[in-house]
């Protein structure tokens, strides 16, 4: 329990120096904050709304501290604005939007690969002498190792455009309306092949290696001699045996895994036109919407954290002796 | 005075010359055995000298200027411009080749200045240990459970369109800590070696024991997270590119795949201004890729791939044989 609880202790504070990032960076930037926070929305907003804005970023009369109080408590009470962008909405309601489609992809994606990554590692592995073993892991290092931005658009291009196979746009056929019904989930799941086939493809041989390289060291061991030597299948051997201690060193790189898959669907979003936070985040930087991209930096961050911690409750599950 | 005695002492002697002629040989031999039935480090290898090449005689080995317009828009490719004309009329073959110059050069340099901050903090927190090592380990922990990428872009739209020069030092200050924890825990392992300790029971200084002592037998690590950062900066240098972020009037990889988007190459048919740039991105990164992991077999050769095994299931076989077992 108390690894829990200090992992929890960790995650805020990361969380706090996010925002005091988050508070800094538009004090840091060359020129009057204000003016620049503002570019932007000239003529759109009008100065009461203007006045709303820059109390919720923490310009408020008073010196730093009594500012970045003011900023912790709009944070806090999620009251982060409107957005210049799509005003007069939310910023709030703008990412609360599009977090889902992203949480969507970036999850998704990320277990899917782990599941065939894992998979693919513990079988490469354990037939190293054959075809598989030999040919796979070099050919996966090579296919993964594309930038994301140039796997989407590869299956963009071939897969999209020149084949026709899939939608090329949206998170779903705007056709259809949004609702629990066969049609709109097999729509959903038409749009994320692509997009989610791309960030697969390129997170899966970080699984494979990480396995194989456990898998390889675990192989080794008396206990997987002695399971053969019992003349178990080697199934039971693979996955019951090895695979289940070899997944420890593993689970402990899905940590940081969480984060490249998030930023790989940013890069994916903008490609594939999916409505998510980079597609968003785009729109954001191109009208200079500062106190959108602000935001989304932050949602970014807290659900990275988010994910974090349910990668160490599983983490405690898959190895108890780490919560003692 | 001192200084001549030393030097003295370290003059060529009789024989000198073999010595260097023998370690020539065995850097050879390992060579050999490195490219020896490896074929992922042969291709890995040979892709990234062509590359490499390709990028250093740029100006040779192209004829049009990259950044003047040179043919009409979206020239198909022919026998004058091999790989076509973009949307603006520039020669997207001698643009790939310059540009590569700026994306490797950009990756390059983001992965040296991101080693030198993951050995620096790495070593440091692993050998010293103690409270310098608790707090390193947390800023280090810190800066991993960030989401690195969208912290660039988020920078980076702040700062406006920024130069190649900023994006380095923004990708090498942003992408240390995954070297640095895998630097640190190898340092706390061998920290305790009988040679480490050694070198302490005969006095030498805490700088001299890191540079010499436990520096060395870290660099195949160090090595293969400079791949991996230079992998992965060379990727995000790409994708700020596409996002408009990076400076649009620089030829770079990743301002031709920006051009080829605000051009809607793709959706005109004109491919070869987004696909060119997209291939050598994908060709350098699946290079390295390779390479990366011949390195990783050097160091763990438990690892290894390929025809390797075989001889070794043979060996095993024959000892078994020897001790009657088979």
């Amino acid at each position: 329990m108390s690894f829990l609880l200090r992992r929890l202790s960790f995650y805020f504070t990361a969380f706090l120096i996010a925002i005091s990032f988050n508070f800094m960076l538009p004090r840091m930037m060359p020129g009057d904050p204000i003016d620049a926070l503002f570019a932007a929305a000239q003529g759109k907003m009008d100065p009461a709304q203007m006045d709303a804005v820059r109390e919720m970023y923490g310009f408020v009369d008073g010196n730093v501290f009594e500012q970045y109080l003011s900023y912790m408590q709009s944070v806090f009470t999620l009251d982060l604005g409107p957005s210049v962008l799509m005003f007069p909405i939310d910023v709030t309601t703008v990412v609360g939007m599009s977090l889902p489609w992203t949480m969507f992809l970036a999850l998704g994606s990320l277990i899917v690969a782990l599941i065939l990554g894992v998979t693919i590692g513990t079988y490469s592995s354990y037939r190293r002498e054959g075809f598989f073993g030999q040919f796979v892991p070099p050919f996966l290092a090579f296919i993964s190792n594309f930038p994301y931005i140039v796997t989407a658009l590869l299956l963009f291009y071939f897969f999209g455009l020149q084949l026709e196979l899939l939608p090329l746009a949206y998170t779903y056929d705007p056709a259809i309306d949004p609702g629990f019904t066969l049609e709109f989930i097999g729509s959903v799941a038409k749009h994320a092949v692509l997009p989610m086939g791309s960030m697969i493809l390129v997170g899966i041989a970080t699984w494979v290696f990480n396995m194989r390289n456990a898998m390889i060291n675990v192989l080794g061991e008396d206990y997987v001699t002695m399971a053969e030597a019992k003349g178990l299948s080697s199934f039971r051997v693979m996955y019951r045996y090895a695979g289940r201690n070899a997944i420890l060193p593993v689970a402990t790189a899905i940590a940081m895994a969480i984060g490249f898959s998030f930023a790989g669907s940013i890069m994916t979003e903008v490609v594939f036109n999916y409505q998510g936070l980079g597609n968003i985040l785009l729109k954001g930087i191109m009208a200079r919407d500062y106190p959108l991209i602000q935001a989304i930096l932050l949602i970014l961050v807290s659900a990275v954290l988010t994910a974090n911690f349910v990668a160490d409750l599983l983490y405690v599950w898959l190895d108890p002796r780490i919560s003692k | 005075m001192n200084n001549s005695i030393t030097s003295d002492a370290n003059a060529p002697v009789p024989g000198h010359k073999s010595e260097f002629k023998k370690k020539c040989h065995s850097a050879w031999i390992k060579t050999k055995a490195f490219f020896h039935g490896n074929p992922p480090a042969i291709i890995g290898v040979s892709l990234m000298t062509v590359i490499l090449l390709g990028a250093l005689f740029a100006p040779v080995l192209t004829t049009h200027n990259p950044e003047k317009r040179v043919a009409r828009p979206h020239v198909a490719p022919n026998a004058e411009h091999v790989l076509g004309s973009t949307r603006n009329g520039r020669d997207v073959y001698s643009q790939v080749l310059h540009g590569a110059r700026k994306s490797l050069t950009v990756a390059l340099f983001a992965g040296i200045i991101a080693m030198t901050i993951a050995i620096a903090v790495g070593v440091t927190s692993g050998y010293l240990g103690g409270k310098i090592d608790e707090w390193m380990n947390f800023v280090t922990n810190v800066f991993l459970v960030f989401p690195q990428l969208p912290l660039l872009i988020v920078l980076a739209a702040f700062l406006g369109q920024v130069g190649s020069m900023v994006i380095t030092v923004l990708l090498g200050v942003t992408s240390w800590p995954w070297g640095a924890r895998v630097i640190r825990s190898q340092t706390m392992a061998i920290r305790n070696k009988e040679f480490i300790i050694s070198a302490e029971v005969m006095g030498e200084s805490k700088i001299r024991i890191i540079l010499v002592e436990i520096l060395p037998n870290l660099i195949s690590i160090v090595f293969g997270g400079f791949l991996g950062t230079v992998i992965y900066a060379m990727g995000a240098e790409a994708g700020l590119g596409i996002l408009g972020l990076g400076d649009a009037t620089e030829v770079s990889w990743g301002s031709m795949l920006y051009w080829a988007q605000v051009s809607s190459s793709l959706y005109t048919g004109a491919w070869w201004e987004m696909l060119v740039p997209a291939i050598a991105l994908a060709l350098t990164g699946g290079a390295l890729a390779l390479i990366n992991m011949s390195i990783d077999q050097v160091s763990n050769p438990k690892l290894k791939t390929g025809p390797h095994m075989k001889l070794w299931k043979k060996m095993n076989r024959e000892t078994m044989k020897r001790r009657g077992l088979l």
